[in-house]
């Protein structure tokens, strides 16, 4: 029996595609909610492309480096989720522009 | 892992048992000098176990880690860094916060993140440090309850440097895709996505150490942090990026790359110019000091290249690290004397430090030393940093970089003397807020460290050459 095998240009395409959905999104959106997504979304690309580059290896090191990252989504994530929560809270707002006191 | 290799590893093992340590401690005891107390000790016992360590020699611990005389320096460098800052910091947090005990956790898990970032030899170890440090700091710069701009400088911050992390761990994954290996020493090879991804690795530290084009996060997240953390963020978060980006250049010999090396020269020419002149505009110090940084960055760069030219790696890592301590003591002792004056807001228009030596000669004296270390005059531990800077650029034939470090020092020159001028304006000494001996104890040192640094350099180079003795060999 044959594996299908999916070439790892394919998925490398794929992660890179992801990444440029994320950083487009980063760039445009203004809403914390939706910047913490695109970032999200960043993250998983490369977790994608790590685990492409560790099956054309055969190694466990590109799975390994994909759970780092995960790990490290998490816990950035729940920084920035406390973050958010502040900034809705006492000022009710959850838009980085609006009310800027930090000029540039 | 053998007995040498946990020797090696003791000053993380202290650091990271001294965390748990306080978290326990925390939970039983919330008073402020307790804490205190205990995260200087846990920091001196780290700096304490380096010299043990180093009887370990160097250790390349599972391929993750290198732990050499390299890493000890740096390791000392940001103890002792972290030091300073917690003390600064007692008495600024907690009229800010409504508790400060866990500012000192995240004080010690930054610091440990900027260890390990000294010490890496793998993309495992270098990511581990970098998002270490990094979670670390976007809280450090959201801590004060008081006020919106540190939450958002903490925010803008966290998307940024998330945006950089991502980058730089993409381009790892192209990397590994084409090397069959994530160890520095192991990345060789020829291949177009290898040099996409090194180039996405590049760009994305160039992000961190905040350089033109990257830098536009800087001026706003110096400005809304509180003083002290920008103090740590401009020096340990800033030196850990540079320690490795030195000793990944070293190992991998990325520069090779002409592609590469021309476009880094070019982002350490545009960095100094454009960091000088915007320093020229502005009238908030911590805005000032931020672009400055950044034109300080775009110096660094200098001994980055030199690995590359004929200068010589040896020479290059000795260069970078006499420049980054004389950086940390400047910086932290800019920031240092602002966080002692901002008692209840931070103090950070110039115009506020008018006539600042009539009111607290003291204070005054140590500004006025950081500002013309930075500005590389001599006596001062900037000049010694810059000349070295210059001694490397020549070396290496770098012949556009030194003319642009000249052309940048020179522009440099008018808004450094501008806050010493500001500082000397003739004024009555007002009623003034009492502050506590620790903070003018601390920035004294810092100011006193600038001086003799300056003018006795000579157990600083021992220091260094002894620390990178078979460094990249």
């Amino acid at each position: 029996m044959t594996v299908p095998v999916i070439p790892i240009e394919h998925v490398l395409a794929l992660a890179a595609a992801l990444f440029v959905m994320g950083l487009v999104g980063v760039l445009v959106r203004r809403n914390v909610i939706f910047l913490l997504m695109s970032l999200e979304i960043m993250m998983n690309a490369c977790g994608l492309a790590f685990i492409a580059a560790g099956a054309k290896w055969g190694q466990p090191d590109g799975q390994i480096m994909f759970m780092l990252i995960l790990a490290l989504a998490a816990a950035e994530v729940a920084v920035a989720l406390g973050l958010v929560l502040q900034l809705e809270r006492r000022f009710d707002s959850l838009d980085i522009d609006t009310a800027g006191e930090l000029s540039g | 892992m053998t007995g040498s290799a946990l020797t090696a590893l003791a000053p993380y093992i202290v650091l990271t048992g001294g965390v748990t340590l306080m978290l326990l401690a925390i939970s039983f005891v919330r008073r402020g000098p307790v804490t205190l107390a205990l995260t200087l000790a846990v920091l001196l016992a780290t700096l304490a176990s380096v010299g043990f360590a180093a009887g370990a020699g160097t250790q390349l611990i599972d391929g993750f880690v290198l732990v050499d005389g390299y890493a000890h320096f740096f390791t000392a460098l940001f103890v002792l860094a972290a030091t300073a800052t917690a003390v600064l910091t007692f008495g600024y947090v907690d009229r800010r916060a409504a508790q400060r005990e866990e500012f000192y956790i995240l004080l010690l898990t930054a610091t440990l993140g900027a260890m390990t970032m000294g010490a890496a030899a793998h993309f495992g170890a270098f990511l581990l440090g970098m998002e270490i440090l990094s979670i670390s700091l976007y809280a450090m710069i959201a801590y004060p309850d008081t006020g919106r701009p540190p939450l958002e400088a903490a925010i803008k911050y966290l998307v940024l440097s998330g945006v950089a992390s991502t980058t730089i761990l993409f381009g790892m994954a192209l990397v590994y895709g084409e090397t069959e290996s994530m160890q520095f020493d192991a990345l060789a090879g020829d291949g177009a996505l290898l040099r996409v991804g090194q180039g996405m690795i590049l760009a994305g530290l160039a992000f961190k150490l905040s350089l033109v084009p990257f830098h536009m996060w800087t001026p706003d997240v110096y400005q809304g942090a509180p003083a002290p953390v920008t103090g740590f963020v401009a020096t340990v978060s800033k030196g850990a990026v540079a320690a490795l980006l030195i000793r990944y250049a070293v190992t991998t010999e990325v520069l090779a790359q002409e592609a590469l090396f021309f476009g880094l020269s070019l982002i350490a020419i545009v960095s100094m110019v454009v960091g000088n002149v915007l320093a020229l505009l502005q009238d908030n110090l911590k805005r000032l000091l931020a672009y400055s940084s950044i034109a300080h960055m775009g110096y660094l760069l200098i001994a980055v290249l030199a690995v590359a030219s004929a200068a010589g790696p040896e020479m290059a890592a000795e260069t970078g690290m006499v420049y980054i301590v004389g950086y940390f003591a400047m910086t932290l002792a800019a920031f240092g004397v602002m966080t002692v004056l901002s008692t209840d807001e931070d103090v950070e228009d110039l115009a506020d430090y008018e006539g600042l030596f009539w009111r607290r000669p003291l204070l005054a004296a140590v500004l006025a030393a950081a500002a013309l270390s930075l500005a590389g005059i001599p006596l001062t531990v900037g000049f010694i940093a810059k000349f070295y800077l210059f001694a490397a650029g020549v070396e290496g034939s770098l012949w556009l970089l030194v003319w642009a470090l000249v052309i940048g020092s020179a522009i440099g020159v008018y808004y450094y003397l501008r806050i010493v001028f500001g500082m000397t304006r003739q004024m009555e000494a007002g009623d003034e807020a009492a502050i506590s001996w620790w903070g003018p104890a601390t920035v004294a040192i810092l100011g006193l460290a600038i001086l003799v640094m300056g003018v006795y350099p000579t157990p600083l180079i021992d220091a260094a050459r002894e620390a990178i003795r078979g460094f990249g060999g």
